[in-house]
């Protein structure tokens, strides 16, 4: 019932045929049973009877046919003298005559009657989808995810076929069909007319007093003072009551515009609050780089002006530590450089690592060389167990991994304490472990160690152990062995050990290795 | 004879220190702060007195990173003429770009920054491998205990005799032929199974540990089979 017909309608359905035919059929069955029984005049009332029951599903003019033939044909059979349209007595005349007049008029009444009662339920209708739409809307995230359903509504409520065009983001310079979500059909003429409807923010087509010569109806889905799609109703011409369709299919529209401006506000909050983000993220590890750069540089400044300006003053010896201090520190830069430099590239979208399949054995054995320049004593030792499978990692960041934990333990534990590498497997992981004894990070420092630097956060008070983290040289360092762990899918995490000292946990996860059977295939 | 460098290098102030260094060490140096300018130098630099297709360059220090294009047409001018070897300066950054070098035939790399004493120590072996100074092709190998004796096809550990496979020895004598300087993960896989195996880097993994367990001290910290993460491996260079 929801349908309209798009074409011209029929004059007369079967729908409305059968219960009329129904009903006269009753009717003069009843009269004929009853003849003689009654007079005419109680007959007369079955007559008009009938056609009041038939008026209820019979447009006007068929009521008002069927009147005047029943009128007729009473008077044929029933109105003596019968068999003839002769009317015998003068009473009878006027009996007919009031009958037509009847039937008439009862004929008009309830089509107008039957005709309100439909606009109200038509309404009603649409009161009730408007009511279901506004509800879809007001809970929808992303409203542009519930474009089909407004073209399926207005498609119900106009019974034509519709094609949508909305807009994903902002209205682009040309008409650019990549820059807008499509919906339904449209030909490239409608497709001109939803981006020119779009543009204007204007209905276009019949009714809506511009362009009234298109055969399709374009209506703009506005938002407050913006239009952010368009939509065509194909055809929509010959519907009746255009009117009421245009206000309702407008309304539909407009609440879609509207809702895709609640959305874009959003986004563009979202967006602003983003950016106000990452500029915070970024000028902290601005403030952290720059003061960890501080230190060595002034060390570096302090040898080399020396060298530069008291050199011919100065013994060898003394000129060897300066030259040597300056190495040191430059060295101290190098990683600290490359520290940010990673940082910065694992922090970019779409980081693309080189892996490879590597030995866990080789990253610690890289490690432990780089180590020992640092560590003269040989407090670093490692322990692996046996039987480990390769890694699917980065070695170049996996071994930057290792480096700074190593460094850090180094530099963060007492000078004869010793430095643990482990590496175990546990269940489906790899666990990488540094291990040292020396004062440990307190619990409230625990996960912010992982942050990159933010002196000043929280005042250190004089006297309370400074806790690793608040270091300078140790934030950048940190923070990217997370960034390195996470970018392998993994996670680095830090544990208190139970008799002193930290252990820094790096998790891989573990990947079928390739088939090592076929390994040596070509053995000379 | 003195050993003739050519160092194509575009920063001014690392270019002039390092002449200076090397000038010390008794090298003669040609600078160059562009490709083009280095290709132009390799095209017509000659010798005095020198013969005509004697090269006139005995090695040449490369960055990575030039204004003007990557090195690879450096390389290739270099060795279509002659062995002269090529050592690359590379940044952190450059780790893609190094990596091709070194798999067209540079001889070895170095990361900005990088000491003296590390570019000379290069230089050295790098000088040695192509037979410019009077040192022959390598054959045996000596260090730490560890005799290696190529034509022979025997290996000593602390004066044992120590048993390698047929594709340990191989690799190993591979690694023996260019001590001292880095072999990519894909020359060595080339060079010990072949062409068709250069992706099969676990395959190296697992023979270069079985390598360490027969011949290193200490497996887990090796001093001669070295491991240059994410390019390849290098046999520390031997005892003089």
């Amino acid at each position: 019932m929801e349908s309209r017909p798009s074409s011209t309608p029929p004059l007369l359905t079967l729908a409305q045929a059968w219960p009329a035919l129904l009903a006269w059929t009753v009717g003069w069955a009843a009269m004929c049973w009853l003849d003689g029984t009654v007079d005419l005049a109680n007959l007369a009332m079955l007559l008009v009877l009938s056609s009041a029951v038939a008026s209820l599903w019979l447009p006007v003019w068929a009521s008002a046919l069927a009147g005047v033939v029943a009128v007729l044909a009473f008077n044929w059979g029933f109105v003596p003298p019968r068999g003839t349209f002769a009317v015998d007595l003068h009473q009878h005349a006027i009996l007919l005559g009031a009958m037509v007049v009847v039937n008439a008029i009862l004929a008009t009444l309830t089509a107008a009657l039957r005709q309100q009662a439909r606009r109200a339920g038509d309404q009603a209708r649409r009161a009730e989808q408007l009511r279901r739409w506004g509800d879809t809307l007001r809970d929808a995230i992303d409203p542009l995810a519930h474009v089909g359903q407004l073209q399926e509504a207005l498609a119900q409520a106009a019974g034509v076929p519709v094609a949508l065009l909305v807009l994903k983001d902002k209205l682009p310079a040309g008409n650019d069909d990549d820059a807008a979500l499509h919906v339904g059909q449209p030909d490239a003429d409608q497709q001109a007319g939803l981006w020119v409807c779009l543009r204007q923010g204007q209905a276009m087509g019949p009714g809506s007093g511009r362009h009234e010569e298109l055969a399709d109806a374009y209506l703009p889905l506005r938002g407050r003072g913006i239009t952010l799609g368009a939509a065509v109703l194909c055809g929509l011409g010959d519907v009746p009551h255009l009117a009421d369709l245009r206000d309702h299919a407008q309304s539909l529209c407009d609440q879609m515009g509207l809702a895709l401006q609640r959305g874009a506000a959003a986004r563009d909050e979202q967006r602003a609050r983003e950016q106000a983000q990452t500029q915070g993220v970024r000028n902290a590890l601005l403030a952290a780089i720059s003061h960890d750069y501080r230190t060595p540089l002034a060390t570096i400044m302090g040898a080399a002006s020396s060298l530069d300006e008291q050199g011919d003053r100065l013994d060898l010896g003394q000129r060897r530590r300066l030259a040597r201090s300056i190495v040191d520190e430059t060295t101290q830069l190098s990683r600290l450089t490359d520290n940010t430099l990673q940082l910065a590239r694992l922090d970019a979208p779409g980081v693309t690592l080189r892996c490879d399949w590597e030995s866990a054995e080789e990253i610690v054995g890289t490690a432990l060389n780089h180590a020992r320049k640092r560590d003269p004593q040989r407090r670093v030792r490692a322990r692996l167990e046996p039987g480990l499978p390769l890694l699917w990692c980065d070695a170049m960041l996996m071994s930057q991994l290792l480096d700074n934990l190593v460094d850090n333990a180094l530099k963060y534990s007492p000078a004869d304490s010793p430095v643990e590498v482990l590496v175990r497997r546990q269940g489906d992981r790899i666990v990488l472990a540094v291990q040292d004894r020396g004062a440990g990070v307190a619990p409230a420092w625990r996960e912010r160690v992982f942050e990159v630097f933010h002196r000043g956060a929280e005042p250190v008070q004089p006297g309370v152990a400074v806790p690793m983290g608040a270091r300078p040289g140790a934030g950048v360092g940190l923070a990217v062995c997370r960034a390195i762990a996470r970018a392998h899918g993994g996670e680095l995490t830090l544990r208190s050990r139970s008799h002193g000292g930290s252990s820094f946990e790096c998790r891989l996860p573990v990947r079928e290795p390739p088939p090592a059977a076929e390994v040596g295939g070509s053995a000379p | 004879m003195t050993l003739r460098v050519l160092l194509v290098e575009d920063d001014r102030e690392l270019r002039a220190t390092l002449r200076d260094a090397l000038v010390v060490e008794g090298y003669e140096v040609l600078t160059a702060a562009s490709l083009s300018e280095g290709l132009a130098l390799v095209a017509h630099a000659t010798r005095p007195g020198g013969a005509a297709d004697d090269p006139a360059i005995d090695l040449v220090v490369l960055d990575l990173g030039l204004p003007d294009g990557d090195g690879e047409s450096l390389l290739a001018a270099l060795r279509r003429r002659h062995a002269i070897p090529v050592l690359v300066i590379s940044a952190r950054q450059a780790e893609g770009q190094k990596i091709r070098l070194l798999d067209a035939g540079a001889d070895d790399y170095l990361v900005k920054p990088f000491s003296i004493g590390e570019l000379l120590a290069r230089m050295r072996v790098a000088l040695r491998h192509r037979g410019t100074t009077v040192r022959a092709a390598v054959t045996h190998y000596r260090r730490g205990g560890v005799e290696v004796d190529l034509p022979a096809q025997r290996v000593w550990r602390d004066s044992a005799a120590v048993h390698l496979t047929p594709t340990e020895f191989k690799l190993l004598a591979r690694l023996v032929r260019t001590a001292g300087q880095v072999v990519t993960h894909r020359q060595l896989l080339a060079d010990v199974w072949g062409a068709e195996f250069t992706e099969h880097t676990h395959y190296l993994r697992l023979y270069m540990g079985q390598l360490r367990a027969k011949l290193e001290t200490e497996p887990a910290e090796p001093q001669m089979l070295l491991t240059e993460p994410g390019v390849g491996y290098r046999l520390a260079e031997a005892e003089e």
